[in-house]
């Protein structure tokens, strides 16, 4: 499985003297499900539109199956692509957009040196095999602009898959529909990847997409790769406060590494997992909201108040005031604003991180609010502005 | 309340509607007068449109208008759609700032536009006659043309520069509109450029760039300013020969052909809203789907016989381009032409007809529409006409400035027809560059039945009983003579005094409220309808309005009048000098002559058509003349005595008339 198929070396990206990639390395195995993860304007699209020929890069290399490829134009390049806002030819109808790829190949044949067109009987096999695929059937002579968003989702998968690339880069595709169908689609899309067995490269901002489908997850920002790895890595060892703050929620506090497998947070010491570093080096610490437990106050390793409480359904979010940072934890019980509360943190519940460009700016809950995640959210616009490369 | 604003809401629409439609649908009603005036009904008639068929200047400039249109359409879609996908690969910030610089063209007054391209065209022929001089000395290949002038390729090219903007204005929004990231999926899905752009591209812009071509073509035939500076003498649009045809009146058969015109324009946008509102209504209503034709007609082009058809059609457009291409080149090549400019409606068109068939010299016949347009035409370097037909003042000026040339009147024996009276004139005293054309008089016109007694004088014209219904001419050397005139001065005088006490006679009368106004054209309808009781003007034209209110009565004062002589001269080097002296001479022949004071009621200076006109008439008309009429048409000699001819004035006192028309005001 893990053969190596395409490979970055020292991509760089610039436009308007405003520097989009900085040194981008990265390889990407064979069937692999790799997600590219990070805010607007970090230069995901970017490398995707690299990947897809449609962008020259400044400097640096794209090799395909071991060949450069830098010069190969879109059109020749054995990779598909799933558009953000799908880009469906408006004025074909669906059967026509999903053929589209299809009318264009020839198909290399001894004495033609153009090559032969495929057969209008093989076209509609294969359209009608991917309709079905993509449950479309019976949508052929449909408008696409009179198409649902998940059904025109659907046809820009089939339009691109039909062509039987080696990748398929799919740049933001689910950012048009709303939770519960991108949630179905997640798994759809998951499934397909499986059944023909190809290299999805998947652009996306939201965290918990590149959590459920990706076989490796490449977090960026500001050009640069923050961390390559498996979800559960990303989200159990972040590198950094950017990705532990990005992938899921976190409280990163700040502490002091007393020795190996002890950290000291608020004057006190926590037995943790982590080793490695310096005595007494700084570091952030980042404990997840969910690995906290709450105790009476007698018994808890640190005690605060409770500001907030928000009723989530599985849990409680409730945002503790601990001398000043405000902390998020997820619980199942419910404690009253202004209540009390102790808390205690298991070794495993500690992760440990050197401390980055980053510190300082993560992991305080203090202007927590039920948007937190909206202003967290993305700014479009910049990231348009970005590819017009 | 809300109800009586409503009302009053309605009947200001309808009034905004009936002031925008009213003259045109006036001009259409009276294309179909049976009579030839624009004032009085006499009945309804296609006469007009027959007559206007059978005009050839206005079937050539027809023909001209919409090869020029249709090719400036064409390069212009194409040029002006690639520089819009051209303006959208752009970063944001330079493409508005091209966009801006694009829509100011159209922005720009269209003389600006006309008079500039004119100038660039003229000194571009200057740099590529010595460029093509030098080039022809040093090497014997081939021969470069070293005299370009202003004709077709310029009109085309000008038509092409103005319409662009119009074509990237009207696809720009389409290239908005259009999800940026639909040509990459073509080429994604394996299109070249090239492919992915008639593939994806066209059809989604399609609809700008078939708005961008009718507002292009509709912009073309409509053009009148910079055609008029740009296409030179031998080239005449549909525009330009109706505007050399209001130099004497606007006849019926312009109503036919404007209305014909209208009627063009409003089809095309008739068409474009109407694709527009249909396209509007599609995006909103995106599931209906029958099958429109346009939808049948394509799935039918994809099939191998359509395809074939396509290429048929395709094939045919590009024969018959190519064919009218070279048609037109090669006939201006080989056949020898003569360029005649003169007046609109101052020629039997039959007579071009019939010179062509028996010389088989080709005329291009142009008009301008006043003697100072003409000159300007000519000291702009914008004009290579051979012959023109200026009048006697302006020939004095031409030969002045050396801008004629001499006739060689062995070649013109009809010469030897002309009437003495009319040889050796003051404004050519050796006659060595002129044969008259016509003669005629500037009389008073007057209606009996709206004032006093016979008139008899010009005083009639400043008398305060006539207070509001007399019309002055609108030109500040007649109208000032007249008064000289009246004062028994000579219209020539250089006398300021003399002249000054005739600015006197006229302001005094316009400040006692005499004139109604001051009138060229406007003369006829004003007469002919009865809202004005006396006007001065020429006798050639006096006739034609007696024919539409008979109570019209036409006069030489006995101070005597002003009478005038235009007459065919050739420029200097022209380039067909003999073409130009057998076109004279064949105009100077009794025949001619004949059908020319028939057709245009001015008085020939051929002696023998003198003669025979009454003859003519009755042998045409099945009645005799009438002698009274005759007499006002050929003045006759005795009167003649009386009148006097206008010669070139000295600059100062050409200033002082200018200062004291503007002075005058009214």
């Amino acid at each position: 499985m893990s053969k190596e198929l395409i490979r970055l070396q020292n991509l760089c990206m610039a436009y308007d003297g405003e520097t989009i990639l900085n040194n981008i390395n990265l390889y990407i195995n064979d069937k692999e499900f790799l997600t590219l993860l990070g805010p607007s304007g970090c230069g995901k699209t970017t490398t995707l539109r690299i990947i897809g020929g449609f962008t020259t890069p400044v400097s640096g290399d794209v090799f395909f199956d071991g060949v450069r490829i830098n010069d190969v134009p879109p059109h020749k390049r054995q990779i598909n692509t799933v558009f953000q806002k799908y880009a469906l030819f408006p004025h074909l109808d669906v059967y026509e957009n999903v053929a589209f790829g299809l009318r264009m190949q020839r198909r290399p044949e001894p004495g033609s040196k153009r090559g032969v067109k495929l057969s209008n009987e093989e076209i509609d096999r294969r359209v009608m095999e991917m309709l079905e695929a993509v449950s479309l059937k019976g949508f052929e002579r449909r408008r696409v602009d009179a198409l649902s968003g998940g059904q025109q989702q659907r046809v820009a998968i089939a339009r691109a898959l039909v062509n039987r690339p080696k990748v398929l880069l799919l740049d933001e595709p689910l950012g048009a529909l709303d939770l519960k169908l991108r949630k179905d689609m997640q798994i759809e899309l998951k499934r397909i990847q499986q059944q023909v067995g190809i290299t999805f490269i998947y652009v996306t901002h939201d965290q918990e997409e590149a959590l459920t489908m990706s076989d490796t997850i490449v977090i960026m920002d500001k050009g640069n790769i923050q961390q390559i790895g498996t979800p559960e890595d990303i989200y159990n060892e972040p590198k950094n406060a950017f990705v532990a703050d990005f992938i899921g929620e976190s409280n990163i506090i700040d502490g002091v590494m007393a020795q190996d497998r002890l950290v000291r947070m608020y004057g006190r010491q926590f037995p943790c997992l982590d080793g490695g570093f310096a005595e007494n080096e700084p570091v952030d610490v980042v404990i997840r909201p969910e690995d906290i437990d709450i105790v009476p106050v007698e018994q808890g390793q640190l005690t605060g108040t409770v500001t907030n409480v928000t009723f989530k359904g599985m849990q409680y979010d409730i945002i503790v005031d601990f001398r000043g940072f405000k902390w998020l934890i997820q619980t199942t019980d419910h404690s009253p604003v202004g209540s009390k509360i102790g808390i205690k943190i298991d070794p495993d519940g500690i992760h440990v991180m050197k401390k980055s460009e980053y510190s300082g700016m993560f992991g305080d809950y203090s202007s927590f609010s039920d948007e937190y995640d909206e202003l967290n959210g993305t700014d479009e616009a910049r990231e348009e502005q970005s590819n017009e490369t | 309340m809300k109800q009586s604003r409503r009302t009053g809401s309605r009947i200001l629409i309808a009034l905004v509607f009936l002031f925008l439609y009213a003259p045109i649908a006036l001009l259409i009603i009276f294309s179909f007068n049976e009579g030839d005036s624009s004032a009085v009904w006499r009945g309804f008639s296609l006469h007009w449109y027959q007559s206007m068929l059978r005009n050839r200047l206005i079937i050539e400039s027809v023909y001209m208008t919409l090869l020029v249109s249709l090719l400036a359409t064409l390069i212009s879609t194409f040029a002006g759609t690639f520089a819009a996908i051209g303006l959208y690969s752009l970063p944001r910030r330079r493409r508005d700032v091209l966009l801006t610089v694009n829509n100011i063209p159209m922005m720009n007054a269209d003389i600006v536009t006309g008079v500039s391209l004119c100038l660039f065209f003229v000194a571009f022929f200057q740099f590529w006659g010595g460029f093509a001089r030098w080039l022809n000395g040093v090497q014997s290949a081939f021969v470069l043309p070293e005299r370009l002038t202003l004709g077709f390729g310029t009109l085309l090219l000008a038509h092409i520069a103005f319409n662009i903007p119009y074509v990237i204005l009207n696809v720009a929004p389409k290239l908005r509109q259009m999800d940026r990231n639909l040509m990459d999926a073509a080429q994604d899905l394996g299109c070249t450029w090239m492919q992915a752009f008639w593939k994806v591209m066209l059809p989604e812009i399609k609809p700008g760039i078939i708005s961008g071509a009718l507002i292009a073509f509709t912009m073309s035939i409509d053009d009148f300013v910079i055609s008029y500076f740009t296409a030179g003498s031998s080239t005449s649009t549909l525009a330009m020969t109706i505007y050399g045809m209001t130099k004497r009146r606007v006849t019926p058969e312009i109503n036919a052909v404007s209305t014909l015109l209208f009627l063009t324009v409003l089809i095309l946008l008739v068409i474009v809203n109407v694709g527009e509102i249909r396209q509007e209504r599609r995006r909103r209503n995106p599931s209906v789907r029958k099958e429109p034709f346009g939808e049948r007609l394509r799935r039918f082009l994809s099939t191998r016989t359509g395809r074939y058809v396509q290429w048929g059609i395709t094939a045919a457009a590009a024969i018959c381009f190519v064919a009218t291409v070279s048609f037109l080149t090669a006939e201006t090549q080989s056949i020898p032409v003569v360029n005649v400019c003169s007046w609109g409606e101052y020629i039997d068109t039959d007579l071009i007809d019939r010179f062509e068939a028996e010389t088989g010299i080709r005329v291009n016949y142009q008009t301008a529409e006043s003697n100072e347009t003409m000159y300007s035409l000519l000291k702009s370097g914008g004009a290579d006409y051979d012959v023109i037909v200026p009048s006697d003042y302006m020939i004095a000026q031409l030969i002045e400035e050396g801008m004629l040339s001499e006739l060689n009147y062995d070649n013109i024996p009809n010469f030897q027809l002309i009437d003495p009276r009319f040889r050796n004139l003051s404004y050519d005293p050796e006659n060595k560059y002129t044969v008259p054309y016509t003669w005629s008089t500037l009389g008073v016109i007057y209606n009996p039945t709206m004032i006093d007694g016979p008139v008899t004088s010009w005083g009639a014209l400043y008398d305060e009983r006539n207070a509001g219904k007399v019309l002055l001419i609108n030109n500040s050397r007649d109208a000032i003579g007249e008064a000289l005139m009246y004062l028994g001065y000579s219209v020539n005088t250089t006398d300021e005094n003399e002249i000054r006490a005739a600015y006197r006679i006229l302001d005094e009368a316009s400040k006692r409220g005499v004139f109604q106004g001051k009138v060229m054209d406007e003369v006829f309808q004003t007469m002919e309808g009865g809202n004005a009781a006396i006007a001065s003007y020429y006798a050639g034209d006096y006739l034609s309005m007696l024919e539409n209110n008979e109570d019209l009565r036409y006069v030489i004062p006995d101070e005597g009048a002003n009478w005038f002589v235009d007459a065919m001269c050739v420029l200097k080097d022209a380039p067909h000098m003999r073409e130009a002296e057998a076109w004279i001479n064949f105009i100077a022949s009794t025949d001619a002559s004949l059908a020319n004071m028939d057709y245009i009621g001015y008085a020939s200076p051929n002696s023998e058509a003198l003669e025979q006109y009454p003859a003519y008439y009755e042998e045409l008309y099945g009645e005799p003349m009438d002698p009274e009429l005759y007499d006002i048409m050929v003045t006759p000699p005795e009167v003649l005595e009386r009148c006097e001819m206008y010669e070139n004035t000295p600059p100062n006192v050409r200033a002082l008339y200018n200062r004291l028309w503007i002075q005058l005001g009214i």
